[in-house]
């Protein structure tokens, strides 16, 4: 009966009730489309930030990240490299050394990485973000990949010749001809700038620093925990820092996770617009029935009964309107999922910290991207609807009989 | 006999300061199991009031309510409810069905409170609606009643659970005559038959004909009393 009650009341006042349906479920609407927007939006950054040169975890010589000298390795790579391998971890080892690249009458100062290209290939996407040229191939050939700012200031195209030279760990002076394979597209200011990415044994002739190895990127590219991942290969790092990329970057972390806390904030906002309609509603719809409620307590209704009539109302309410709004809100996250939002119309290059960032940005449609606002939007109905029927569940019932 | 109904001295206050209005001034009465009892007076006389202490809907400012030797006025607003659910029909002056149920469901409504089976639910309220002449009428909602419709359900549901206590303030009072009749002559029978007691306020010369005993208030006390219908000296 109470829920017969409830749903008949419900259509008393349909218009009030259909606006308030209308709140109820724009708001979860809104709310599962924002969450899927922000936890995909976040993603892609991380993926960026990971993906493009960073990778999941690093492992370097303890002092390095502090002095940057060539002369503080990782101890013992081969260890590090294969407890990644014995837990499927792809890792690259790269190996840094700064020197002066010269075209014609130009020249720029570079960071060289020595890497192994299929290694770096399943940690980085740098392969992937070719402006022009190709990437570097299996052998060493005295091929370079540039920064795309870096090609420009020495007016460097694909095929050009490159005169290198750099001081070498033994202290002597390195040079020679390299050709350029190609031009990155723009993966971030630094790397854009400086970098100059050569075949790992090209690197050891030149810098005369065979098997010395200054940085290894694991990326598992999100199918495990980084920190899992640090955990896994900590036992073979020896003295090594191992550290994760949201340790390494604590400020573009603290970004990421700063824009779930204003999703959050931005929910909590959406809740209380949508549960001040609900009251509006509720107080209303109270107000209008006083003197029936005070009638069902005349004829021995007890205010519990009361309270549970009202609020039956704010949960049948509450549940659907919150269950429509969710289900549209996962249409539109799954339109946006399919076909990401691109968004070149408002920026050309999106950059963070100096990481650059794809304008496409996909929704990502999780469970918790729609129970959490739906169960959200369901509890702010009824919790809305509460003081109403509190109140009228407290009248006394001559007072609520002869109210007008 | 017992006192099925027990006031001594009450008192009842609204407002306070220059507003303050007593609207029963040390009222004393006793009605016992059975009576079929009017009370009269002219508006403002403290009818109502009477009838909404009696029925616990209200609380008196002072003085006590004793309904079978319990002191209502210490009871809580829990235990207040329980008692007129389980003792106290009421008929109101203005019908006071709910709306959104149907003729059926609203003379049901104090039987589902009480946790009473569907089918014997079923049953009760049926056989009540044919009494009061409503038979094919269960699946109508209010608004599609007449009012004297609308007054045969209230009195349904106030005499469906059987209280031994029937309050009904002006029951007759938006009723045509000849309705007004069949619904005296039916809670005449249910009082003769069930025993129950009846408490009605009114102005209707036909109900105060029907009365074993009447009740006279004015500004809030018993002006008289008397056994017999209004008019008998």
């Amino acid at each position: 009966m109470t829920l017969r009650i409830a749903w008949r009341n419900l259509w008393r006042n349909w218009k009030r009730t259909a606006i308030t349906f209308a709140a109820v479920s724009f708001s979860t609407a809104v709310l599962v489309a924002s969450y899927a927007l922000m936890i995909g939006w976040t993603q892609v950054m991380e993926k960026s930030v990971t993906d493009l040169s960073v990778g999941e975890v690093q492992v370097h010589h303890p002092d390095y990240r502090s002095e940057r000298s060539l002369y503080d390795t990782v101890e013992n790579p081969e260890m590090v490299l294969e407890a990644a391998a014995a837990r499927r971890i792809p890792a690259s080892a790269r190996s840094f050394g700064f020197g002066l690249l010269s075209s014609g009458s130009k020249s720029a100062g570079g960071q060289f990485w020595g890497v192994l290209p299929e290694a770096e290939r399943a940690v980085s996407d740098l392969a992937a973000n070719l402006l022009e040229g190709d990437y570097l191939g299996p052998s060493p050939q005295r091929r370079v990949v540039l920064g795309r700012k870096l090609a420009r200031s020495l007016g460097a195209a694909v095929g050009t010749e490159l005169v290198v030279v750099v001081q070498a760990a033994d202290g002597s002076l390195g040079n020679d001809i390299y050709t350029v394979a190609g031009i990155l597209k723009g993966v971030g200011e630094s790397l854009d700038r400086s970098l100059a990415l050569i075949h790992r044994q090209d690197y050891e002739e030149l810098f005369v620093f065979p098997g010395k190895v200054h940085e290894i990127v694991l990326n598992t590219r999100g199918a495990m925990d980084p920190e899992l991942a640090a955990a896994a290969i900590l036992p073979a790092a020896g003295t090594n820092e191992v550290i994760t990329w949201r340790r390494l970057l604590p400020t573009l972390a603290q970004m990421f996770d700063s824009m779930i806390a204003s999703v959050l904030i931005f929910g909590a906002i959406f809740l209380l617009a949508a549960g001040v309609g609900v009251l509006n509603t509720m107080l209303m719809a109270t107000f209008e029935r006083i003197p029936e409620f005070g009638l069902v307590k005349a004829i021995g209704a007890s205010p519990w009964r009361i309270l549970r009539e009202i609020s039956t109302e704010a949960v049948i309410l509450g549940f659907f309107g919150s269950v429509a709004g969710g289900a549209a809100g996962v249409l539109i996250a799954l339109r946006f999922e399919r076909h990401p939002l691109d968004l070149t119309m408002f920026v050309e290059e999106l950059n963070f910290m100096g990481i650059a960032v794809t304008n496409e940005v996909p929704f990502a449609l999780t469970p918790a991207c729609v129970w959490g606002p739906v169960l959200a939007m369901w509890a702010a109905s009824v919790l809305a609807a509460l003081w109403p029927a509190v109140r009228a569940a407290r009248m006394k019932p001559v007072e609520a009989l002869t109210h007008v | 006999m017992n006192d099925m109904v027990k006031l001594e001295k009450v008192v009842k206050v609204y407002g306070h300061g220059a507003t303050e209005v007593q609207a029963l001034r040390g009222v004393d009465l006793a009605l016992e199991a059975g009576e079929f009892t009017v009370v009269m007076g002219p508006s403002g006389s403290g009818k109502t009031t009477l009838l909404n202490i009696i029925g616990s809907l209200d609380r008196p400012t002072r003085g006590r309510v004793l309904i079978d030797g319990e002191d209502t006025t210490r009871l809580s607003a829990s235990s207040l409810s329980r008692l007129r659910l389980t003792r106290i029909g009421f008929v109101f002056q203005a019908y006071n069905l709910i709306p959104v149920l149907t003729a059926y469901e609203n003379a049901e409504y104090v039987l589902m409170l009480q946790g009473r089976r569907p089918d014997e639910r079923r049953e009760k309220i049926m056989g009540l609606l044919r009494t009061v002449g409503l038979e094919g009428m269960e699946n109508r909602f209010p608004r599609e009643l007449s009012g004297g419709q609308q007054q045969r359900v209230a009195i349904a549901r106030a005499i469906a659970s059987e209280p031994e206590l029937v309050l009904a303030d002006e029951p007759t009072a938006n009723l045509d005559s000849g309705t007004a009749a069949s619904l005296l002559d039916l809670m005449a029978q249910l009082n003769e038959e069930k025993g129950a007691t009846f408490l009605f306020s009114t102005h209707d010369p036909q109900v105060m004909r029907r009365a074993r005993r009447t009740i006279v208030l004015h500004d809030g006390e018993i002006a008289a009393d008397r056994h017999g219908p209004a008019g008998d000296e």
